[in-house]
C-alpha cells in the first residue's frame, strides 16, 4: 500500500518487458491504483495490464479473485461480514440480510449518502470470534443483529 | 513399469502414471472430469475417488482421488466400493445444484460427458429445490457460443487455452461458487486454438457456433475418417453431415500427429463447401449444362485444339486427382505440373528432395520433444498444428529461434527472434552455416543475436529447422538443408508445405513445367488448359500474366469446388466433390499417406477429380487405368492407405533437382527500396477463405511497416501509402509494427493479388497526402 503508482512504474522502467518481477507487481500496482481512484474500473485493468505486461484477462483474474481489489465503487467505509463455514454456523447469513434490511441498500453496493458497503467476506481467520467482521480493515467479533445495528448506525450517522 | 489391481483387474503402469491415467490406458473407467490425457492432473472435482487398501493390514481402506494418486506395484485399488461410490454420488449432485436442466436444447448433448457421469455416478434426482447461481454470458465471437451457467468449474477450459494453447485472453475470473471462465471484455478470442475449447469443455459451456447455425443432434451426424484439407500437417478430422450437408469437423485422434487439438482453421475452414457461391452444376460457356454436356463440349475442344493441352493439378488436390490428370496429360503428349508459380513449384520439389536427403522430417510428437528450434517464417499461418507442437516444446524449455519477414504469434516466444527481409534471409542462412564451422565467434555485437542461433542449436541434443516453403525460394529451401547437414545428425530438418497434399503434388511435378506452361500458353503452343483445384489466374505473382495469356486459350477447363478466379473465368467448369464428399489420399509434410473417406453425399452428383478426368478420357476414346493402377506405376509399392489408420511413409525413388538460374531473375531485375513480405494469418488458405465464420476474423488490411522504416520514409501510424506493383495499385492506411523487417512492407494476401507481387518481390511506395 506505500508504493506510489509511479514509484512502482519507475522501479519496473528498467526491467526487460518478460521480467517475472513485472507481474509480480501486479497486486501492488492494484493497491496504489485503488488507493486513488478508489476501485479499479476497466480502464485502471487495461493500465495494470500495460504496466505489468499482463494481458488484460490476466489483470482481471487477478483483480477479481483478491476480495480486497474493488472492481465496483465502494463506500467510504467497508464492513466485511465472514460468511465462511464457522460463521455461518454461527449466524452470520442472517446477519448479512439484517445488515441489508438495516442500511436499505443491497450487499456489495453504497448507501446514497456514500458512507458505507456491506459485503460478504471469505475466512478471515478469526473463527474463535465468529461471526466475525472486517470492519475498515478493523477485525470485530463474535457480532449479534444489536451489535451489527449499533455499529452500522455509528458509521451511518458520522457522516 | 509394474502392476497393480483395480477390482480384480491387473493393470500396468509406466513410472510416474497415477492410477487414473493407468486405469483409462487399460481400458478401465474411473468416472473423472477435470483430468484430461493431454492437461494432466488437478484434483478440481473430486470425481474419481478410489479406495485404496493399506498395504498395512491394520489400517482402514481410505479414499482417494485416483487423478492424484501415484501408481505404485501392488496397490488395490477399488472403484466399486461403497465409499468410493458415495462420494462420486455426492460429487454428481453438488454440481447439478447449479447445472441447469437445459440438456434438450444444449447443443453438447449426446456427447456430453457431464451426462454420462451423471447417468453412471449420479442420484436420479435432484433434492435441491433453491436458485441457481446464473451468469451473464460473453460475446466469444464468431466461433465459440459461451454458456456460463453450465460451467462446472473443472478448469480444463483455462488449463487449455492458458497452459497447452499458451493463449492470454480467457481466464478463470471471481471466487467461491461464482467462478466465472471467460475474457476480460466481449469479444472473439485470439488464440487460433481456442475452437478446441468445444471439446475440451466436459459439458456445455464452449460450443461450436458455426454447428449451431445449422445444427443437428450428435447422434444423427454422418461421420467417417477424413484428413484436413487446409495445410500440409494431415491432421485426422471427423467431419459429421447430415441431409446432404456438411455440419461439423471434430479432432480424430492420430498417435503421432494431432492426438488430442487440431487448429482453428481445420475446425471451422470445413464451410467452404456449403459457400453460396459454390459450384454445384457443370458450366459450358457461362449456362448451367448436364455432366455429359459439359464432357462431350470438353472432349470436343481438347479434338480440336489436336492435343495442344497442358493441364495444372494442385498441392490441395488428392494424389489420385493428380495422378489422373497426369496419366491423361501423358497420353495426349500434353505438359502436367501442380503449381503456377514457378518459384512456389521449384521451393517445394527441393523440399521434398532436401527431405529425401536428409531423413523424414519429425512428426508432431516429435517436434513437442525437440530442445531448439529455427523456424523461418509464420508457422502459425502455414502450418498452426507444428505451432502447436512447437509451443509444447518452449513450454519443456525448449530454445526458438525465428528469422521472420512479417509479423509472426511464435515470435513471442522465441529466445531469439531477428526480422529479415525476404531476399535477406538466404544471406542469413549461409551465415548461420559458416557461423557453426567456425570455432570461435568473434565478439561482434552486430552477430550476437545470430551466435546465440547457433549456440542453442548446437547446444540442443534434439533440435529442429523448419521453414515455410510459401515464403522461401528453391536457395533458401537448399541453404536450411546445408544447415541441417551442417550441425549433424541431432538436428531435424522439416518443411511447412503449401497445401493439404504439396509433398504428393511435388513428387508428380518436375521442376519447370510451370513456366514452361505458361511460356507454352503466352505463345499459343498450348490451347487448352486443364485446371483441377488450382488458380493460376488468382495467383499473387503470375495472376496478371495468366489472365492476359488465357486469351490465347482455346477453351480453360476448369475442376474445382470452390468459386476460384480461375474457376469463374472458366468456359468448361466442372464441380467437383469436396474433401468430405469423396475418398482419396494426402500425403503430408512427413511424407506420410493417409486415406480419407466420404463422409457424405450431396443431393447433386459430384464426382471426384480422379472421376471427371477418367470420364473425360472416355469421351476423347482413351481409357484411363484406375488412379491405384496409375499410382503403382508411379511409386512402385504404392497402396492405397486405408481410411481411419495412421497411414505410412511414402517410399518413392530420389528427384532429380535441377536449379534453374531463373528462380531468382524477377527479384534480381527490380531496384526498389521497398520488398513485399506476405503477412499471413491462421485463417489465411484458399479453402478457408470460403469460411464465413472464420473469415469474419481476418485482420484489418493494412501495410505492415517496421517503425524506423517508417520514420525514414516520411511516414507515421495511420499514414494513407498507394502501393504499385505489376498489376495494379491500392491505397492503404499503415501500421507501424517491430515484427517487420527493415525496408519491408507487409501485406495481406489479397493485396499481393491485386498489386502482382510475390513474397520478396519489389513494390513501390507513394505517400498519400
Amino acid at each position: 500500500m506505500n508504493n506510489s503508482l509511479k514509484e512502482l512504474q519507475e522501479n519496473l522502467l528498467h526491467l526487460p518487458p518478460t521480467d517475472p518481477k513485472r507481474r509480480a507487481a501486479a497486486i501492488p500496482a492494484m493497491q496504489a491504483l485503488q488507493a486513488e481512484l478508489g476501485c479499479l474500473d476497466d480502464a485502471a485493468i487495461e493500465r495494470i495490464a500495460q504496466i505489468t505486461g499482463l494481458s488484460t484477462t490476466e489483470a482481471e483474474e487477478l483483480a477479481t479473485f483478491y476480495s480486497l481489489i474493488y472492481r465496483r465503487p465502494v463506500g467510504r467505509h467497508i464492513v466485511r461480514i465472514c460468511d465462511s463455514v464457522c460463521c455461518s454456523m454461527r449466524g452470520a447469513d442472517q446477519l448479512l440480510i439484517a445488515a441489508e434490511k438495516y442500511i436499505r441498500t443491497p450487499l456489495g453496493t453504497v448507501t446514497p449518502n456514500g458512507a458505507l458497503t456491506v459485503l460478504p467476506g471469505i475466512c478471515l481467520g478469526l473463527c474463535d470470534k465468529a461471526p466475525a467482521a472486517l470492519v475498515d480493515g478493523e477485525a470485530l467479533g463474535p457480532l449479534n443483529n444489536v451489535s451489527l445495528e449499533a455499529l452500522l448506525q455509528r458509521i451511518l450517522q458520522e457522516n | 513399469m509394474g502392476t497393480f489391481l483395480i477390482d480384480g483387474h491387473v493393470i500396468p503402469f509406466k513410472p510416474g502414471d497415477n492410477i487414473l491415467r493407468a486405469a483409462l490406458e487399460a481400458n478401465i473407467q474411473i468416472p473423472h472430469f477435470c483430468y484430461h490425457a493431454a492437461l494432466g492432473s488437478l484434483g478440481a472435482c473430486r470425481l474419481c475417488a478410489v479406495e485404496i487398501n493399506s498395504k498395512d493390514s491394520g489400517k482402514a481402506p481410505r479414499v482417494a482421488m485416483a487423478c492424484l494418486e501415484p501408481s505404485e506395484d501392488g496397490l488395490e485399488v477399488s472403484v466399486s466400493a461403497i465409499a468410493a461410490q458415495q462420494i462420486r454420488q455426492h460429487v454428481i449432485e453438488f454440481l447439478m445444484i447449479n447445472h441447469p436442466h437445459d440438456c434438450p436444447i444444449c447443443d453438447e448433448g449426446g456427447e456430453c460427458h457431464l451426462q454420462d457421469m451423471t447417468v453412471a455416478c449420479g442420484p436420479p434426482y435432484r433434492r435441491y429445490r433453491g436458485r441457481k447461481r446464473t451468469f451473464l454470458n460473453q460475446d466469444l465471437g464468431p466461433l465459440i457460443h459461451h454458456e456460463m451457467n453450465r460451467c462446472i468449474t473443472c478448469y480444463r477450459c483455462t488449463r487449455f487455452y492458458q497452459d497447452y494453447a499458451l493463449g492470454n485472453d480467457l481466464g478463470a475470473m471471481r471466487l467461491r461458487n461464482e467462478v466465472y471462465f471467460g475474457r476480460f471484455q466481449d469479444g472473439p478470442l485470439e488464440n487460433p486454438f481456442a475452437g478446441n475449447l468445444v471439446e475440451v469443455c466436459p459439458t456445455g459451456v464452449f460450443t461450436d457456433a458455426i454447428f449451431r447455425q445449422r445444427f443437428a443432434r450428435v447422434w444423427d451426424l454422418k461421420t467417417a475418417p477424413s484428413i484436413c484439407p487446409h495445410c500440409s500437417v494431415g491432421c485426422n478430422t471427423l467431419p459429421g453431415a447430415r441431409d446432404g450437408t456438411l455440419r461439423r469437423v471434430r479432432n480424430r485422434a492420430h498417435p503421432e500427429l494431432n492426438r488430442w487439438f487440431i487448429c482453428d482453421r481445420g475446425r471451422y475452414g470445413h464451410q467452404y463447401s456449403e459457400h453460396s457461391t459454390r459450384p454445384l452444376a457443370p458450366r459450358v460457356s457461362g449456362a448451367d449444362t448436364s455432366y455429359h454436356d459439359a464432357l462431350t463440349a470438353a472432349a470436343l475442344q481438347i479434338k480440336l485444339a489436336q492435343n495442344r493441352i497442358g493441364g495444372f493439378g494442385s498441392a490441395r488436390e488428392d494424389m489420385e486427382g493428380n495422378a489422373m490428370l497426369q496419366a491423361l496429360l501423358n497420353k495426349l503428349g500434353g505438359v502436367f505440373t501442380a503449381f503456377c508459380d514457378p518459384e512456389l513449384e521449384t521451393a517445394t520439389i527441393a523440399a521434398v528432395s532436401a527431405l529425401q536427403n536428409i531423413g523424414n522430417a519429425p512428426s508432431l510428437a516429435d517436434i513437442e520433444q525437440i530442445d531448439a528450434a529455427l523456424i523461418i517464417g509464420d508457422l502459425t499461418a502455414h502450418a498452426p498444428m507444428i505451432d502447436l507442437a512447437l509451443r509444447q516444446a518452449y513450454r519443456k524449455g525448449a530454445k526458438l529461434a525465428l528469422l521472420h519477414s512479417s509479423p509472426t504469434l511464435l515470435a513471442q516466444f522465441a529466445t531469439t527472434a531477428i526480422s529479415v527481409s525476404p531476399r535477406e534471409v538466404y544471406t542469413r542462412l549461409s551465415r548461420l552455416c559458416e557461423l557453426v564451422n567456425i570455432e570461435s565467434i568473434a565478439n561482434d555485437m552486430t552477430e550476437a543475436p545470430m551466435a546465440d542461433i547457433v549456440a542453442s542449436l548446437m547446444g540442443a541434443r534434439n533440435s529442429l529447422l523448419i521453414g515455410a516453403i510459401e515464403t522461401l525460394t528453391a536457395y533458401e529451401v537448399f541453404a536450411l538443408e546445408k544447415l541441417a547437414t551442417t550441425l549433424g545428425s541431432d538436428t531435424r530438418l522439416a518443411y511447412a508445405f503449401p497445401g493439404a497434399n504439396a509433398y504428393g503434388a511435388a513428387l508428380l511435378s518436375s521442376a519447370g513445367n510451370a513456366s514452361t506452361m505458361l511460356e507454352a500458353v503466352e505463345n499459343g503452343k498450348i490451347r487448352i488448359l486443364i485446371v483441377a483445384g488450382n488458380d493460376p489466374l488468382g495467383d499473387s505473382r503470375f495472376g496478371s500474366r495468366w489472365r492476359a495469356a488465357c486469351h490465347n486459350l482455346s477453351a480453360l477447363i476448369v475442376l474445382d469446388c470452390i468459386s476460384t478466379v480461375t474457376a469463374k473465368a472458366a468456359d468448361i467448369l466442372f464441380p467437383v466433390a469436396a474433401w468430405t464428399e469423396r475418398s482419396g489420399t494426402f500425403i503430408n509434410y512427413e511424407g506420410r499417406s493417409q486415406g480419407f473417406s466420404s463422409v457424405f453425399h450431396r443431393s447433386e452428383y459430384l464426382p471426384s477429380v480422379a472421376e471427371v478426368i477418367t470420364n473425360l478420357g472416355q469421351y476423347l476414346g482413351r481409357s484411363l487405368p484406375d488412379a491405384e493402377s496409375v499410382l503403382c506405376d508411379i511409386f512402385s509399392d504404392f497402396q492405397t492407405p486405408k481410411p481411419g489408420t495412421t497411414g505410412s511413409l511414402i517410399t518413392v525413388p530420389a528427384l532429380t533437382m535441377p536449379i534453374t538460374a531463373s528462380i531468382h531473375s524477377i527479384q534480381k531485375s527490380c531496384n526498389s527500396t521497398w520488398q513485399a513480405a506476405l503477412a499471413s494469418w491462421y485463417g489465411d488458405e484458399a479453402l478457408a477463405s470460403f469460411a464465413s465464420g472464420l473469415m469474419a476474423l481476418t485482420p484489418e488490411t493494412v501495410a505492415l511497416i517496421e517503425p524506423t522504416s517508417a520514420v525514414n520514409a516520411g511516414l507515421e501510424n495511420g499514414s494513407q501509402v498507394k502501393l504499385h506493383g505489376p498489376a495494379g495499385s491500392m491505397v492503404l492506411p499503415v501500421r507501424l509494427n517491430q515484427g517487420v523487417a527493415t525496408g519491408t512492407i507487409a501485406i495481406a494476401r489479397n493485396v499481393l493479388v491485386q498489386l502482382g507481387v510475390g513474397h520478396g518481390d519489389s513494390l513501390e511506395l507513394e505517400q498519400v497526402l
